[in-house]
């Protein structure tokens, strides 16, 4: 339970089942949500379960930072969508984003070509679909589709939406001119229009718009559609379909039309959108979730991850505000602070300089320093390398040329490479619980935690195994396959204590989810990881698994602006986080203080503190 | 009755790459039986228009010259008198498009239109109806001696094996037979869509047969057991669209079985209307075969009339349906 803003009617029912009370903003021109909350306040009971109120979308940041809200949902355009996350930074506030309303249809010339036209009027020129189209037509049946389209378009029929007989109604004001500008634009960057319908001429009725022959370079080729207009490309091959659709920044939903099988499934699989239909288009159950890719966001809603969404394993410690004002995140983790060299050396030579594990093998940080690592007693134990900016870099860009291969793996390969570092680490123990003893751990506690790492290693390659495709069959009238991907390349910084423990409970889960990782290790003792990664360069691939030590607060502020990580966790002092949330510029970089439970790759909740071995 | 279709040369190009995805057009079926109703003193005036496409039809093994009479005097009066006048429809010269019968009692039927003084075509069916599985020669000498006996309209019976096998060029070289031995009557072509087994064989044989030179293509005898249902409809009038297309020649529609009441005739009229147009909606270019039908639109249209003194709508009578 707990007070949640919440943005759109649609996900309202979703919102209120799990047992939480909902706060709702709407724009003044749809009352539905009203007579739904007249509706429950009738219910009698328990008043004040559902509270809708009606204003302006610059209202969204002053509800949302209301001190009681738990959790904000938020659907609708993107610009919004940034300036309520950077409003929300530091509190210990949930953000689910759902953003943007475009779709996409994919029209191959084994299509059947009647029904992919009725699938494009249920997309665009209807009440049903939320936005606009981009409708992607092979080239040989370019002409067929075009003479189609036009004459099923002269027989829509528009008017008011309460009149049974009408295929679609009006949004408002708003959204007729935003049509009218895009409309406008398209025409002057060279495009063709062409409306019909039999639609009213007044104003907040838009006719059905069908937009061709847009250059592909112009700028409208890459905004988005708004509703009802449809923009229309062509493609040659499934190559060049997939660059085509995959080629803009959002990646909510799209349709396959293809009466072949192999060739439909293919180009399911290889379009990056969160829901991905068949030769049907907008067909919806409750029970499937829906969500986006990229910047659609990184919520969903329906099924069981839409209501885990609003859940929370029982047992959370409750999250403490992180805000604060002395915090200045402009300058947060520019510099490394100098540090002063190591005092006389006393005892035996110590190990020549760890370098930093990236690609697969050990290498000089770029900027050719290191820093001392003490034990508890205050003695020298060891030297790691300084890393930085450029190294981080050359880090991600090592998981990401590793990142393909590694998703591609069977499950059974990677649970094997998990048990394989497992047994590894056992042969290792002396070396493993001596250093630990070095750090001021006990021998007997030294020994269990080397175990329990071990162990946990092995329990994550087992869920690797046991991980894969779900096939749920709803009323849909076909099958419905829910797909769990690879985020791609995680960036972990590990808390300070738990040196090894943490170190392996945090990167055994990204491995077997099929990702890879760029780790930032325990400030205080990172030898434990990089011994860990004396196994890991022999038995893993290259750059699955990449250990940058250094400053660390410098090293997470260049994560976090590095625009090319997937996700970042992040284990350690409250304001940083508050900094990380201003800085993060792309809004699907699912981020997570102890735990992440929006990404889809992700499976578990993870609590180290105060996790007893 | 429209001018013949001369029918195009045989194209298979025309058919080899058509896929029809079968959910997707349940889908639209659904949504069009939803969308397109119509209400109050449209209904009214649709319902008499369907009348007028109505195929009058008895094809029992009991009929006799006396149900015969009985068919043709109700084609030539298909609702009340009273009921008309009321509706100021009285002089509108309302009677079914047509009346459909065994090639045996043609001439009973001819007698008796003729007797009632009425000009609409009698309608028979031919070549081995309903299964068709009879020799080619005794199919062809039963058209002949239909339209010899006064038919003006046979109603052909594909052969379904041909479709099922995938011989399209027999198929296309038989039903040209039928053309030719109908002469100058209209060629109704049957596909018994319920016997074909897919959409897409729906769509190739509507093609087929129009490319034969049938004026009309029929979904069904009325005597199987799925016969004429929307999903199947939607692709033949796609068909029939595709062909007007590619050569100009408008082809007729007729569904025919399992149309009983009032409403779904209406549905069957906003189908037409909203996949071919108006142009569509004349007894030229559209059919509906029933036998029970009429009574039901005649309850119907009375239950309207009875309304409609209730309200007082139709006063100013109703405009001529065009």
């Amino acid at each position: 339970g707990g007070g949640a803003g919440v943005w759109t009617p649609r996900s309202l029912s979703c919102s209120t089942s799990p047992g939480s009370t909902v706060v709702a903003l709407v724009p003044p021109a749809s009352p539905t949500p009203l007579l739904l909350a007249q509706l429950a306040g009738e219910l009698g009971s328990f008043p004040g379960i559902l509270n809708v109120i009606s204003g302006p979308a610059s209202l969204g940041p002053v509800l949302a930072s209301q001190p009681a809200i738990q959790k904000v949902a938020f659907c609708g355009a993107l610009e919004e969508g940034r300036v309520l996350r950077r409003s929300l930074a530091g509190k210990c506030v949930e953000l689910g984003l759902a953003l943007g309303m475009e779709s996409l249809l994919l029209l191959t010339d084994t299509a059947d070509v009647d029904s992919a036209v009725e699938g494009v009027v249920d997309a665009a020129w209807s009440d049903r679909g939320p936005g606009g189209l981009r409708l992607l037509i092979q080239e040989s049946v370019w002409d067929e589709v075009m003479r189609r389209l036009q004459e099923r378009m002269g027989r829509l029929r528009s008017g008011r939406g309460l009149d049974g007989a009408v295929d679609m109604g009006t949004r408002g004001a708003a959204a007729c001119d935003l049509a009218q500008r895009f409309v406008h634009e398209a025409q002057s960057q060279g495009a063709q229009v062409f409306q019909a319908g039999d639609v009213p001429p007044e104003r907040p009725f838009y006719p059905p718009t069908l937009v061709f022959n847009l250059p592909p370079a112009s700028p409208c080729a890459q905004a988005e559609v708004p509703w009802p207009v449809v923009v229309a490309s062509p493609f040659r091959t499934a190559k060049e379909a997939l660059a085509v659709a995959n080629g803009t920044p959002r990646g909510g939903s799209a349709s396959v039309w293809s009466e072949r099988l192999g060739q439909a499934l293919e180009l399911g699989y290889g379009l990056r959108m969160g829901t991905v239909w068949i030769n049907a288009h907008g067909l919806r159950d409750p029970s499937v979730p829906t969500g986006g890719c990229k910047e659609s966001g990184c919520s969903w809603h329906g099924g069981p991850d839409g209501l885990y969404e609003y859940l929370r394993p029982s047992g959370t410690p409750t999250q403490v505000s992180c805000l604060s004002k002395n915090m200045n995140y402009d300058t947060f983790g520019l510099t490394v602070p100098s540090t002063l060299p190591a005092g006389p050396e006393i005892g035996p030579s110590p190990a020549p300089p760890y370098g930093l594990f990236v690609g697969g093998r050990f290498q000089a940080p770029g900027a050719r320093s290191s820093r001392p690592i003490q034990d508890s007693s205050g003695n020298l134990h060891g030297y790691v390398a300084e890393g930085g900016a450029k190294d981080i870099r050359g880090a991600v860009e090592a998981a990401h040329q590793a990142a393909p291969g590694w998703a591609g793996q069977s499950p059974g390969a990677r649970a094997g490479l998990l048990w394989a570092l497992a047994a590894a680490l056992e042969r290792r123990k002396s070396t493993l619980a001596s250093r630990l003893e070095r750090q001021g751990v006990e021998l007997k506690a030294a020994e269990a935690e080397v175990e329990l790492s071990a162990r946990r290693l092995r329990a994550w390659g087992a869920r690797a195994q046991a991980q894969g495709h779900t096939l749920q069959v709803s009323g849909l009238r076909g099958p419905v396959l829910r797909l769990r991907e690879p985020l791609g390349v995680l960036a972990v910084v590990c808390p300070d204590e738990w040196p090894l423990l943490a170190f392996v409970s945090l990167l055994a889960p990204a491995l077997a989810c099929g990702n890879t990782v760029v780790m930032v290790p325990s400030a205080a003792c990172p030898l434990l990881a990089l011994e860990v990664c004396q196994d890991i360069a022999t038995l893993f691939p290259a750059g699955l698994a990449n250990v940058v030590t250094g400053d660390q607060d410098h090293l997470t502020r260049c994560l976090a602006l590095h625009q090319d990580v997937q996700a970042l966790w992040y284990f350690g002092s409250a304001q940083v986080l508050f900094v990380l949330f201003c800085h993060i510029q792309h809004l699907t970089l699912p981020t997570g203080s102890s735990f992440s439970g929006n990404s889809p790759a992700l499976l578990e909740f993870l609590l180290l503190r105060g996790e007893t071995p | 009755m429209s001018a013949h279709n001369r029918g195009t040369e045989l194209d298979l190009s025309w058919i080899s790459k058509i896929q029809v995805n079968q959910p997707a057009v349940l889908r639209r079926a659904e949504q069009i039986q939803a969308r397109r109703t119509v209400k109050k003193e449209w209904q009214a005036a649709w319902l008499l228009k369907a009348v007028t496409f109505i195929d009058l039809t008895t094809l029992s093994g009991d009929d006799t010259p006396s149900n015969i009479q009985r068919l043709c005097y109700k084609a030539k009066y298909p609702i009340r008198e009273d009921l008309l006048k009321a509706l100021n429809m009285h002089d509108k010269d309302i009677t079914t498009a047509a009346v459909c019968v065994y090639p045996a009692r043609v001439c009973d039927a001819v007698k008796a239109l003729k007797a009632a003084g009425c000009s609409i075509p009698v309608a028979s069916v031919a070549t081995g109806f309903p299964a068709g599985q009879t020799h080619l020669k005794t199919r062809l000498e039963e058209i002949r001696l239909a339209v010899e006996d006064g038919a003006t309209e046979i109603d052909v019976v594909i052969n379904r094996s041909l479709v099922l096998t995938g011989q399209w060029e027999a198929l296309y070289d038989e039903i040209r037979q039928f053309r030719k031995a109908c002469g100058e009557a209209h060629l109704k072509t049957i596909l018994a869509t319920g016997e074909l087994g897919s959409l897409t064989n729906v769509y190739k044989a509507s093609m087929i047969a129009m490319m034969a030179g049938s004026d009309f293509i029929k979904t069904s005898t009325g005597k199987e057991t799925v016969n004429a249902t929307f999903p199947v409809a939607i692709v033949m009038l796609r068909a029939i669209r595709d062909f007007f297309w590619k050569t100009g020649n408008k082809v007729g529609f007729k569904p025919a079985g399992g149309i009983r009441s009032a409403k779904d005739s209406l549905a069957w009229l906003s189908l037409v209307k909203e996949e071919l147009g108006d142009e569509w909606l004349k007894p030229e270019l559209f059919r509906i075969g029933a036998s029970t039908l009429l009574s039901d639109i005649e309850r119907q249209v009375s239950n309207l009339y009875l309304w409609s003194k209730l309200t007082g709508v139709f006063e100013k009578g109703i405009e001529k349906p065009n």
